[in-house]
C-alpha cells in the first residue's frame, strides 16, 4: 500500500544503478522499452472530449470544455486551446492539495508545448467571426495515480481527448451567435499528432519512461516531442546534465519510438464521424 | 457528449409511459458500480460508478496533521475534501474549489465522522480525497458513499458504513435517487445519509417544498433504498477478500 517515500534510500538506489549499468531495469524492462499502454476515449460524459490512459500503473483522466470568447487582439482569426494539469492527492501522498504547484505546472506546460509548435490543433478552424468570436478549449489533465512518467502519459491523453472531441458548430449571424446543430470533431481540429518522450538519467545512463522509483532516485529526465519529421519541444529538468552527442543520440531515437508507439496506439481510431 | 448547447429543462419529467426520462420507475435506481483498492499509493480507496457519476476517493491515515496547530491532543480529526473536475459539469468548473465544494467537504466531514473512533487516534489525521471526475446528480450522496468504503478500505475502524441517497419531488410525485436534470428542475430534493450501527440520519438537507405527509413518506421510502446501497457496500468489500482468498487457496497456509 504505502510504498511511496519522500527519500529512496542508497542501498535501493544503488540497486537501481547496478541494474541499469547491466542494462537491466528492476521491473524487467529493456533501457528503451515504455510500459504497457491502454487508452480509453469517450469516459467521461459531461466532456466535449475525454481520454482516460494509462502507462504502467500511472493513470491520468483528461477531458475538454469549451467556451466561445473573444480572440487575442494579434490572432483574430485563430481560436485558443489551453492546458492544466491537476496531481490530485489521491494519486500519490506525494502531493499535497492547494493550488497548482511548479510540478503541476511544468507538466501541463511540457504536454502544451510539443502540441503548439507542432500542427496539431487547427487554431483557424477555432475560430467562428474573425475578431468576434472563437473557441476557447480547456484541456484539463487530472493525474488518478502517479507512478513516474506523467508526462508522456498526459501528452497521450491530451491527444485523444482532442481527436475524440465533438464540440458544438456555431455560425455568425447578424451579430449573434447561432448553433448549427453540427459538431466539430477532432477531425476537423486535430492535424498532426506531436508525441512527447521521456527519459530518465542516473550518472551517465539514459533510459526511456521512468517509472516511480527510477524517477525518484534518478539525476534528471529529458523530455522530447517530436513530429513525423520534426523536433517540437525539449524540456530538461533535474540536475542531470547531458552531452551534445547524447542529446543528439535522444532525438533521433525519439523519431523512432514515437513512431513506433503511434503505430501502435493508432489515436485516429478515436475520432467520431460527425 | 452532451448533445444539448443550452442547458435547458424539459416541462415535463415523467413521460407519456408514466416512467422518468431515463426511463426508470418512481423507486428504481440508477445502475451503481462499486470497486475497493484501486488506488495503490493510497492507504485506501475506491471507485463508485452511479447512472453517470464517476467518483474516485482514497483516504490517508492515521497519518501526522498538518498544519501541526490543528492536531487535537485527545482525539484523530478527519478531513474531507470534495472536489469536481472541471469537466464534470455543464459549464465548465473553474479549478479552484468554489464555495460549493468547501460545504459540501464540511457536511460530508460531519457524516463521516460518527461512525469512526477517533478518539483511538490522538495527534493524528485521517484525511479523505474524494474527486467526481463525471456528474450527474446526487454527487454529495454517491461521495458519501464511495468515501465510507475507501475508509473501511484502509483499514480503518468503523462503527458501520455509512450510504446515501438522494430522494426528491418531481411533477408532483415523489422518487427515488435524483438524476442531474430530475435535481435542476424538479421541486424538492432531500439528500440524506444513514449510520448504520444506529440506522439515524447523519447527512440531511432538504431543498424545495413538501408537505408534512410527503415529507415522512420520503424518509420511510430512503430507508428502503439505502438498504439496497448498503448491501452493494458489504458485497463490494467482501468481493476484494473473497477473491484474496481465492488467491491463497491451496497454499501452504490453508
Amino acid at each position: 500500500m504505502m510504498n511511496i517515500k519522500r527519500v529512496i534510500s542508497t542501498i535501493e538506489k544503488n540497486y537501481i544503478l547496478s541494474n541499469l549499468k547491466k542494462s537491466e531495469r528492476i521491473d524487467g524492462r529493456d533501457l528503451w522499452e515504455y510500459r504497457d499502454w491502454t487508452v480509453k476515449s469517450d469516459v467521461i460524459a459531461s466532456a466535449e472530449g475525454s481520454a482516460e490512459v494509462t502507462l504502467g500503473e500511472t493513470k491520468v483522466i483528461t477531458g475538454l470544455k469549451y467556451e466561445v470568447g473573444t480572440p487575442f487582439p494579434d490572432l483574430p482569426n485563430e481560436g485558443v486551446c489551453t492546458f492544466m494539469a491537476e496531481l490530485l492527492p489521491l494519486a500519490s501522498p506525494l502531493f499535497e492539495r492547494g493550488p497548482p504547484n511548479e510540478q503541476s505546472i511544468e507538466l501541463a506546460r511540457v504536454v502544451d508545448r510539443g502540441i503548439r509548435h507542432a500542427d496539431c490543433v487547427q487554431t483557424k478552424k477555432l475560430c467562428i467571426k474573425e475578431k468576434e468570436a472563437v473557441y476557447i478549449l480547456f484541456l484539463d489533465i487530472y493525474v488518478i495515480n502517479y507512478s513516474g512518467n506523467l508526462i508522456d502519459a498526459s501528452g497521450v491523453s491530451a491527444l485523444a481527448t482532442l481527436i475524440s472531441s465533438r464540440i458544438p458548430e456555431g455560425k455568425w449571424a447578424d451579430g449573434n451567435l447561432e448553433w448549427t446543430g453540427k459538431y466539430l470533431t477532432g477531425k476537423t481540429i486535430v492535424n498532426e499528432l506531436p508525441l512527447v518522450v521521456t527519459y530518465g538519467k542516473i550518472g551517465d545512463i539514459i533510459f526511456l519512461d521512468p517509472s516511480l522509483p527510477e524517477e525518484l532516485v534518478c539525476d534528471g529526465k529529458i523530455s522530447i516531442s517530436v513530429t513525423e519529421d520534426k523536433i517540437t519541444s525539449i524540456q530538461k529538468s533535474g540536475y542531470a546534465t547531458f552531452s551534445i552527442e547524447e542529446i543528439e543520440m535522444l532525438s533521433k531515437k525519439t523519431m523512432e519510438i514515437s513512431s513506433k508507439v503511434k503505430k501502435e496506439l493508432n489515436l485516429w481510431q478515436y475520432k467520431h464521424d460527425k | 457528449m452532451p448533445l444539448i448547447i443550452k442547458d435547458e429543462y424539459p416541462e415535463k419529467l415523467f413521460r407519456e409511459d408514466g416512467k422518468r426520462l431515463d426511463g426508470r420507475d418512481k423507486h428504481e435506481l440508477r445502475p451503481i458500480k462499486m470497486e475497493v483498492g484501486i488506488l495503490e499509493n493510497a492507504d485506501g480507496s475506491a471507485y463508485l460508478e452511479w447512472g453517470n457519476n464517476k467518483i474516485y476517493a482514497a483516504v490517508y491515515g492515521p497519518r501526522e496533521v498538518h498544519p501541526h496547530h490543528l492536531a487535537k491532543p485527545d482525539r484523530g480529526i478527519l478531513r474531507v475534501f470534495y472536489r469536481m473536475a472541471t469537466f464534470s459539469v455543464f459549464d465548465r468548473k473553474r479549478p479552484a474549489p468554489g464555495r460549493r465544494e468547501k460545504e459540501i467537504s464540511m457536511v460530508l466531514t460531519d457524516c463521516l465522522e460518527p461512525v469512526l473512533f477517533l478518539e483511538l487516534y490522538p495527534g493524528t489525521s485521517f484525511e479523505v480525497y474524494i474527486n467526481v471526475m463525471d456528474a450527474d446528480g446526487g454527487t454529495r450522496c454517491a461521495c458519501t458513499t464511495v468515501a465510507s468504503l475507501a475508509l473501511a478500505d484502509a483499514g480503518v475502524p468503523m462503527r458501520s458504513l455509512v450510504t446515501a441517497v438522494a430522494m426528491g419531488k418531481i411533477d408532483g410525485e415523489l422518487i427515488t435517487d435524483l438524476s442531474g436534470i430530475e435535481d435542476k428542475a424538479g421541486e424538492a430534493d432531500l439528500p440524506c445519509a444513514m449510520t448504520w450501527f444506529n440506522e439515524e440520519m447523519s447527512l440531511l438537507q432538504f431543498d424545495g417544498k413538501m408537505d408534512l405527509e410527503e415529507f415522512s413518506k420520503c424518509l420511510t421510502l430512503a430507508k428502503d433504498a439505502l438498504t439496497k446501497i448498503h448491501a452493494i457496500q458489504l458485497d463490494t468489500l467482501k468481493k476484494k477478500y473473497i477473491e484474496i482468498q481465492e488467491e491463497h487457496k491451496g497454499g501452504e497456509n490453508e
